[in-house]
């Protein structure tokens, strides 16, 4: 009897905590969307207003003025392409890590863990006279390769252990049954870990989705830019515009925020398997 | 199959890195030379810089592994509406981008307009409208408490998931012979997540050096230097003052620290691993 009410208790207080540090946690980003919907007025109103009292829109119309739509469509463009070359690059080498022993994989597998590590902006220089040389600066296609050593390493890992939560006897009974091991792949690993795959697709599209350092740096052209990019011109060193700024704030947040929502199971299992079991 | 890997992706890092190395060993004029590496040992901005990195890598770190852990624990308790806490507390502060992270508190510790005066005012913790963003002490306490905003949540999915692994049993048996919560967190929870703790404080360690877009949004590395880490300075040395060789030096050394920090947690986690 004392046992479960001090159960009830504990969850009770633990309960009221969750939602104190939830409040605290959302309220940046709440008071972001309320601020995109104030008149510069209100923003730079003393005492300061908390709602606004007539929600404008003004902002968003504005960003729809400095045609957001593209710089949004590029970060599509970059994001998908980071995606897919990722996992073309990746989905392999992290299946042979999950079922073969071959020369060389220790030390490969130990290169992957480490790339996850370097620092962006010890390859941002390289990188950039490496795309020009090659005339890629300043296209998607060069953003795109510049964000791949980044990207594939922890979609390796991520695939890994996907792969290997699959019962290796599963691909066995179908070699027996005549599948070749690209058939059994393509027929019964690749449907099985497809949530995952998808999963980790996402991640790295998301990685490009919000990467600001190399995006700005490396394209140059008003139309090739991203989402990142068209924000940070808003930011001054002396003035900023908050309102569009925050406006274009909560249109590039809700992509992400809505995938994350819906695929967080799989995307904790994946980081946590990845980082935790290796 | 593995080839498009070890082409690729090792070609482009293996070149990227030599490039490194050799820009840093080169003067203006594509000579050889150690003056790039002797210039940054002479330069007080690098001390600075290093120093900064220091507070600014145990003060994130700090609060990130220790707020992570209070959620992850609180999650655990709860039956209902983890979803839903899991979301607003873990994947709200995840899925924002740097740069809106960046301006939104930007915004936020505004000495005027910003909401937080505001509030800190209005529920009586501050007397006076604080300068958040003036003075090189407080800017750096500014980016850290946006940081662990930003980044707790990745150690609360990492103790999340580890806490899942603990098996019931032993808090089971502890609770009848009789040990108290403190005794089972600090007898049970701490050992059995320590593995976990140790991968966690890696990565928070590593990527937290690494975490350039929040400070370079909110202060650009002023006032003064006073939030400038090693990272920003870099950046500040190829696209500000285009002194590209120093800055491939300096990010060489950078990238030597930070592997030996790698290889010193994974030797130790190996270690663990084998006793």
């Amino acid at each position: 009897m004392r046992r479960s009410t001090k159960r009830k208790a504990v969850r009770i207080i633990s309960y009221v905590l969750l939602s104190f540090i939830a409040v605290v946690v959302a309220f940046p980003f709440i008071w972001l969307v309320l601020t995109s919907f104030k008149t510069y007025e209100e923003i730079y109103s003393y005492p300061i207003i908390y709602l606004p009292k007539s929600w404008t829109l003004e902002h968003y119309q504005k960003i729809s003025s400095l045609d957001f739509h593209r710089y949004f469509l590029n970060s599509v463009i970059v994001g998908t392409g980071t995606m897919f070359l990722s996992l073309l690059i990746g989905i392999f080498p992290a299946y042979a890590f999950s079922r073969y022993s071959f020369r060389g994989k220790a030390p490969l597998l130990v290169s992957v863990l480490i790339f996850q590590m370097f620092p962006m902006i010890v390859f941002l220089v390289p990188m950039f006279k490496f795309l020009d040389k090659v005339g890629l600066l300043d296209t998607h296609f060069g953003l795109i390769l510049a964000y791949i050593p980044f990207t594939t390493p922890i979609t390796i890992v991520f695939l890994r252990s996907f792969f290997l939560s699959v019962p290796r006897s599963l691909e066995e009974a179908a070699l027996i049954d005549g599948c070749t091991r690209t058939k059994a792949f393509f027929r019964i690993i690749f449907p099985v870990t497809l949530p995952g795959i998808a999963a980790v697709g996402v991640y790295a599209f998301l990685f490009a989705w919000s990467e600001l350092l190399y995006s700005m740096s490396l394209l140059i052209s008003k139309r090739l830019q991203t989402i990142p990019t068209f924000l940070s011109v808003f930011v001054g060193q002396y003035q900023t515009r908050w309102g569009p700024l925050f406006a274009g704030s909560v249109f590039a947040t809700l992509p992400p925020l809505v995938v994350f929502i819906l695929l967080q199971r799989y995307f904790i299992s994946g980081l946590v398997s990845g980082a935790v079991k290796e | 199959m593995i080839m498009p890997y070890v082409l690729i992706i090792m070609g482009l890092v293996g070149f990227m890195l030599l490039s490194s190395v050799v820009m840093s060993f080169l003067d203006d004029r594509g000579k050889f030379t150690f003056q790039n590496y002797a210039s940054i040992f002479k330069d007080s901005v690098f001390y600075k810089s290093v120093l900064n990195t220091c507070v600014w890598v145990v003060g994130s770190v700090a609060g990130q592994i220790t707020l992570g852990l209070v959620v992850a624990l609180l999650l655990m308790q709860i039956r209902y509406g983890q979803v839903f806490f899991r979301s607003v507390i873990l994947i709200l502060p995840w899925a924002t981008l740097d740069i809106v992270a960046g301006v939104m508190w930007r915004w936020m510790y505004n000495d005027m307009y910003g909401v937080l005066n505001d509030i800190l005012v209005k529920i009586g913790l501050s007397k006076s409208y604080i300068p958040w963003l003036a003075t090189p002490r407080m800017a750096m306490l500014a980016v850290i408490i946006a940081n662990i905003w930003k980044g707790f949540c990745l150690s609360g999915m990492f103790f999340l998931a580890g806490i899942q692994t603990i098996p019931q049993e032993l808090y089971e048996a502890a609770e009848i012979d009789g040990a108290n919560a403190f005794g089972r967190f600090w007898n049970i929870t701490v050992p059995q997540l320590r593995p976990v703790l140790t991968t966690t404080l890696m990565f928070t360690i590593i990527w937290t050096i690494n975490y350039f877009p929040l400070i370079y949004i909110m202060t650009g590395g002023g006032p003064n230097y006073g939030t400038e880490t090693v990272v920003t300075y870099i950046y500040r040395l190829s696209f500000r003052f285009l002194e590209y060789n120093k800055a491939a030096a300096l990010s060489n050394v950078l990238f030597l620290v930070v592997f030996t920090i790698a290889y010193l947690f994974t030797r130790k986690m190996a270690k663990e691993v084998a006793a």
